[in-house]
């Protein structure tokens, strides 16, 4: 039987994480993460500096492969797929690093995301420049994160927040059931954190989010559960307002940011 | 661009009418120039489809040039009565068909095992050519297996024997691969070629598959040297060692960088330049080998860019594929 069918009613999680481990050469940088994550739910996963955040992304998108532990996206067990393969089951992330095709221009950076969610990667008729329905697709895009006047410009010679702009939209582009966005305010300034709050908030309405972030303030304002991972496992986890409130919590890690 | 499109009409329209005249304007001599520059310029093209718009450094492209052409020179030689175009296409094939198999491995490793990948792949198809006498001819080649008699094309019987003839034959092959090669990069399937090379792991988690665009790009290279092969083995009618050695591998290397790996018409001006560089200096004295490798130092360290790289933007900007 597939996982995460519903019974008797019960909400069903689209993605679960089941005893997660993963070492690296012998350093064990997760041991035994659970986590569940329900449909339409704004899934923050919070946690200090190397507390193995991003290799749960890594190991749930599929760049690094589980030492143990399973992985299930919509009932399917997606553990050790290749990171094409879950894209295209509709979990695609943004990465805490920019990563954007910087020499080509904005365009078809967003063009290169649309094309591939509707299948049209190796065809060879027609050529790419009689792709209307493509092209005005991407702009729809474009504008919706605000890069419609940079379409023509080579995406890395964007600033900084308008290139996180674009992360943000590569993923979007590909219209996917969860979106894993990895600190998507990473070296911003305040005002362009809030840009990209609203951003974040606008774009992903009615979707699954599950977002890795540092800054509290964006936590506490996109996500209705919130997950704390300290040194490779699970600390807590419940509704925005358990965990501000969560002793262990604010021991381990609200504590030392606030003084 | 409407301007740029009747000023490329134009322009393809004179280049069109140049190689057509050029047999009855140019000496034997040149046409046999003009015809290996034909060939090697297809070769050249076919290496940038790795290096250029894959970012894949191979230095092993001429086991595919090399299979192209021995399997032409031996099923013709093999089976009388074949038709030319028909050993030809199995030249062709046999390029394809050994680029997927090698390209299977090569793809899965990166940057310099990719590269010592394909040198050793070509090492290998090498010492058999060399090895395997009752079939090869080893280091003797196979030689006169192009059909004596007028070839029949369907719409018209083409001598073979004769220079000119051969110069047409070439061109017309080289000239619709090329034209479909520029096409195929405009394609989705061109910009996925160039998404990997651009950024592979965003590629990936776009939904690419790494693996696969760079295997069909070597395959599509491979196929392209094979046709080269067998135009080569058709205007020589001798095959030797020599077209699978890696001095061929690195011939193609040096023409695809001399002519500039950034647009699809470097490496066809690479070629040009080769042939007429080798021929002329090889004219003056016999240590030509060393003014080549003086001249590709030269430029690695100060034109980059290969000599298509001279020619003002705005001048290339109108042979500019939709990238």
């Amino acid at each position: 039987m597939p996982q995460g069918n519903s019974t008797g009613g019960q909400i069903v999680a689209i993605l679960e994480v089941r005893d997660l481990h993963k070492d690296f050469g012998g350093l064990k940088v997760l041991f035994g993460i659970d986590l569940s994550v329900e449909e339409g739910e704004r899934h923050a996963i919070i946690g200090p500096n190397g507390a193995g955040k991003s290799t749960l992304f890594n190991l749930i998108t599929g760049k690094y492969t589980p030492t143990r532990g399973r992985v299930l996206f919509d009932g399917r067990n997606i553990t050790g797929l290749p990171p094409h393969r879950i894209v295209r089951l509709g979990l695609a992330r943004s990465f805490q690093i920019t990563n954007i095709f910087r020499i080509m221009s904005v365009f078809q950076n967003v063009r290169n995301a649309v094309l591939s969610r509707m299948g049209i990667r190796y065809r060879i008729f027609p050529r790419l420049s009689k792709l209307a329905s493509v092209d005005e697709e991407v702009d729809f895009i474009l504008s919706q994160i605000g890069l419609l006047e940079k379409r023509d410009i080579p995406a890395g010679e964007l600033a900084h927040g308008q290139q996180r702009a674009l992360e943000i939209g590569l993923t979007l582009a590909l219209d996917p059931k969860v979106i894993l966005l990895d600190e998507p305010t990473a070296g911003m300034s305040s005002s362009e954190t809030r840009d990209t709050v609203e951003l974040i908030e606008r774009v992903t309405e009615g979707r699954t989010l599950v977002i890795v972030e540092h800054d509290m303030d964006v936590v506490f304002r996109i996500a209705n559960r919130v997950t704390v991972i300290y040194y490779g496992k699970v600390l807590a986890s419940g509704r925005p307002e358990e965990i501000r409130n969560d002793q262990r919590v604010k021991d381990a890690y609200l504590g030392e940011e606030r003084t | 661009m409407s301007r740029f499109t009747l000023l490329r009409t134009v322009l393809l329209g004179v280049g069109a009418a140049l190689l057509i005249v050029a047999p009855s304007v140019l000496s034997v001599v040149k046409t046999r120039m003009l015809t290996e520059i034909a060939y090697f310029a297809l070769f050249a093209v076919s290496y940038n489809f790795l290096f250029g718009w894959a970012g894949l450094l191979s230095f092993g492209h001429a086991a595919y040039f090399g299979l192209g052409a021995y399997v032409t020179a031996i099923s013709l030689k093999h089976m009388p009565g074949l038709h030319l175009l028909v050993g030809m296409g199995l030249g062709a094939l046999a390029g394809a068909v050994g680029g997927a198999i090698i390209g299977f491995f090569c793809v899965r490793r990166k940057g310099s095992y990719f590269a010592l990948l394909t040198l050793a792949f070509n090492q290998f198809l090498w010492a058999i050519a060399w090895k395997w006498r009752e079939v090869t001819g080893g280091d003797d080649g196979i030689g006169r297996f192009v059909p004596r008699r007028p070839v029949d094309l369907g719409l018209f019987y083409l001598d073979l024997t004769r220079i000119p003839n051969k110069y047409y034959f070439t061109m017309a092959v080289v000239v619709i691969f090329l034209a479909m090669g520029w096409y195929l990069l405009q394609t989705p399937f061109g910009n996925t070629i160039q998404a990997v090379k651009v950024n592979e792991e965003r590629a990936a988690f776009l939904g690419y598959n790494v693996n696969r665009s760079k295997l069909l790009i070597f395959t599509l290279a491979a196929f392209y040297a094979g046709i080269a092969g067998s135009l080569f083995a058709l205007f020589q009618d001798f095959v030797a060692t020599s077209a699978i050695g890696l001095g061929m591998s690195t011939e193609v290397l040096f023409m695809a960088f001399l002519g500039g790996t950034g647009s699809y018409f470097g490496p066809i001006l690479g070629a040009a330049i080769f042939v007429y560089f080798t021929d002329w200096v090889s004219s003056i004295t016999e240590h030509w080998e060393f003014f080549l490798g003086v001249l590709f130092i030269v430029l690695v360290l100060y034109f980059h860019r290969g000599f298509i790289g001279l020619i003002p933007s705005k001048v290339r900007g109108v042979f500019a594929a939709g990238k």
